[in-house]
């Protein structure tokens, strides 16, 4: 691919730090601030994008992790919505982002039914609550991985590169 | 409307007369009011930012309409800073002051990564501002009636956020540091914090808030009502965590004795400071204000994503003293006892707001279109699994 994707961000990098910062007169600070978070997005898509459609695929096998682990625990009345997203969800397209997205809304939605219990009347299993941190953690930390770059993430220090991530992954 | 469709409250058998820990109708009436009017509007969006020139006609209507004569309106000055409000200096005059004087318009866009109430905004403001350094209310139109978009208009007050020397390493008050003012802040922002929950709400009558019942879990249930219809009615991407965490605060909301004034973001980037002094000159961005329950604030202020680290890798809690000791020096000033499972419900609490900002209305809003400056709105929305992963240590260890 020419001109491919990396030379098209570094490019728009060079223009917004040499050309359009030294543009924009001083006062203008939300103009400033907005440049300078383009210019960190771009940063951070450009070690994200060769990796995103895996990484989304990652996620959607995390959640169906964590649909097979709830499949026994739960209340029959679940049991059919649950077994059909799971279903669903193992015939997805991985290298497919939007069908990927679709699988993670879709199973997402049944496991959120789950937790809630129809407004707390059907009782959470304690296997359930556990098996759902477990997936919690697991999905925080790549998340929190994948965006380290913002700098937002105190602990940050601690987390697994990308690369790390997806490598350890496959 | 949550995935189970259940709109109607339900009734607990068994339990007290107090209210419901899953009665999704136990919300404040004016949070009701300003949720209902975000689901309305949205589909209107869109939202453009607006021009100097719009914000001079808007704010020249809204004069004349005041009665003020011979109106001028200069100056005008975008504003950065904040994730929600679109915010402009700008200078009036009139015929009965010629001189003028520098205000600061707070406007709501159509969503920002929190919806609020403007008139609570200068409630509160007018309220505090006999016991705090508080940028002085001017004027405010809480449902927009004059000036089309809700807004508040302050006076301008001078100061800074962080220190000049070490001015860009965070965005939104995160990540920023305090340095060498750390120890001239701390004393003022403690006293800030007690003097907030001393306000005296019982004999006070208020225009835009209402107060949850004393000895009631009704001040937490208000909390989890509020956040948890913002989750369900922004909706982007089903979270787990984020539902379980709903689950675990309805199930083990605390009762609150004694409600109290509760700023809701008292940490580092909301409150300014002169230089070289350090002295306060403004408490900032009271618009998550509610009555409720003190460990509200404290356990916001701990997170450690509001905070900073020391050389010696002590974490500072808002960038200004270890944690303990702002627990100690807290109590000392206002003769308030910290209980520790609140402490923790409230922990949890926060971190589900936080989640719900950042990975339910921040993206809706960016999504919609209908922000000012949405690419603010996804760089913060990165740091929700932060908040999930907070949200696993907190409640996945009982």
């Amino acid at each position: 691919m020419l001109p491919d994707i990396d030379l098209r961000i570094d490019n728009m990098l060079k223009a917004l730090e040499q050309v359009v910062i030294p543009a924009l007169p001083s006062g203008e600070r939300l103009a400033r601030d907005q440049v300078n978070l383009v210019i960190g997005h771009l940063r951070m898509m450009k070690d994200q994008w060769r990796f995103a459609v895996k990484f989304e695929a990652g996620s959607l096998e995390n959640m169906m992790r964590l649909g097979d682990e709830l499949a026994d625990q739960v209340d029959p009345i679940y049991r059919q919505s649950l077994a059909d997203a799971l279903s669903v969800a193992r015939n997805t397209d991985s290298d497919d982002q939007k069908a990927l997205a679709t699988a993670i809304h879709d199973l997402g939605s049944v496991i959120d039914r789950i937790i809630l219990g129809e407004d707390g009347r059907l009782a959470l299993a304690p296997a359930a609550f556990a098996a759902i941190i477990d997936y919690g953690h697991r999905q925080a930390r790549r998340e929190r991985s994948w965006f380290a770059a913002t700098g937002l993430d105190p602990d940050r220090a601690e987390l697994p590169t990308i690369a790390q991530t997806m490598s350890a992954a496959s | 409307m949550t995935p189970s469709g259940a709109a109607a409250p339900l009734v607990e058998i068994g339990k007290s007369d107090d209210v419901g820990a899953w009665d999704r109708g136990e919300i404040e009436p004016r949070i009701k009011t300003i949720l209902d009017r975000t689901v309305r509007q949205r589909a209107t969006g869109p939202y453009r930012p607006k021009s100097d020139a719009e914000v001079i006609a808007m704010l020249g209507r809204f004069f004349a309409h005041k009665g003020y004569r011979e109106v001028a309106v200069t100056q005008v000055s975008r504003m950065s800073g904040g994730a929600s409000k679109e915010q402009f200096a700008f200078t009036f005059r009139h015929a009965g002051d010629t001189e003028g004087e520098r205000l600061v318009l707070r406007m709501d866009p159509l969503e920002a990564i929190a919806q609020t109430c403007r008139g609570r905004e200068a409630e509160v403001q007018r309220l505090m501002a006999d016991h705090l350094p508080i940028a002085p209310v001017r004027f405010h139109d809480a449902d927009g009636d004059l000036l089309g978009q809700p807004a508040v208009i302050l006076g301008f007050v001078a100061g800074v956020t962080e220190p000049t020397a070490l001015r860009g390493k965070g965005v939104s008050g995160m990540g920023g540091q305090l340095g060498e003012f750390a120890a001239k802040l701390a004393p003022q922002y403690i006293h800030a914090l007690a003097t907030t929950h001393r306000f005296d709400v019982a004999n006070t009558t208020f225009d835009y808030f209402s107060v949850p019942r004393a000895n009631s879990r009704q001040a937490a249930i208000w909390q989890v009502n509020w956040w948890s219809r913002v989750w369900w009615d922004s909706l982007v991407e089903p979270v787990p965590m984020v539902t379980l965490a709903e689950r675990w605060l309805r199930e083990n909301a605390p009762v609150c004795d004694t409600p109290v004034l509760v700023h809701s973001d008292l940490r580092m980037g909301n409150f300014m400071f002169e230089e070289p002094s350090g002295d306060f000159t403004a408490v900032l961005d009271w618009e998550l204000a509610h009555i409720g329950d003190l460990h509200e604030d404290l356990a916001w202020t701990t997170q450690k994503i509001f905070g900073a680290w020391r050389d010696d890798g002590v974490f500072l809690v808002s960038g200004l003293l270890p944690r303990d000791e702002f627990f100690r020096l807290y109590e000392e000033a206002s003769g308030n006892r910290i209980d520790p499972v609140r402490l923790h419900y409230y922990e949890v609490l926060n971190a589900y707001k936080c989640a719900v900002m950042d990975l339910g209305q921040a993206m809706r809003a960016a999504k919609e279109g209908n922000n000012h400056q949405e690419v603010v709105l996804t760089w913060l929305g990165s740091a929700g699994a932060v908040f999930l992963d907070h949200i696993v240590t907190l409640i996945g260890d009982r």
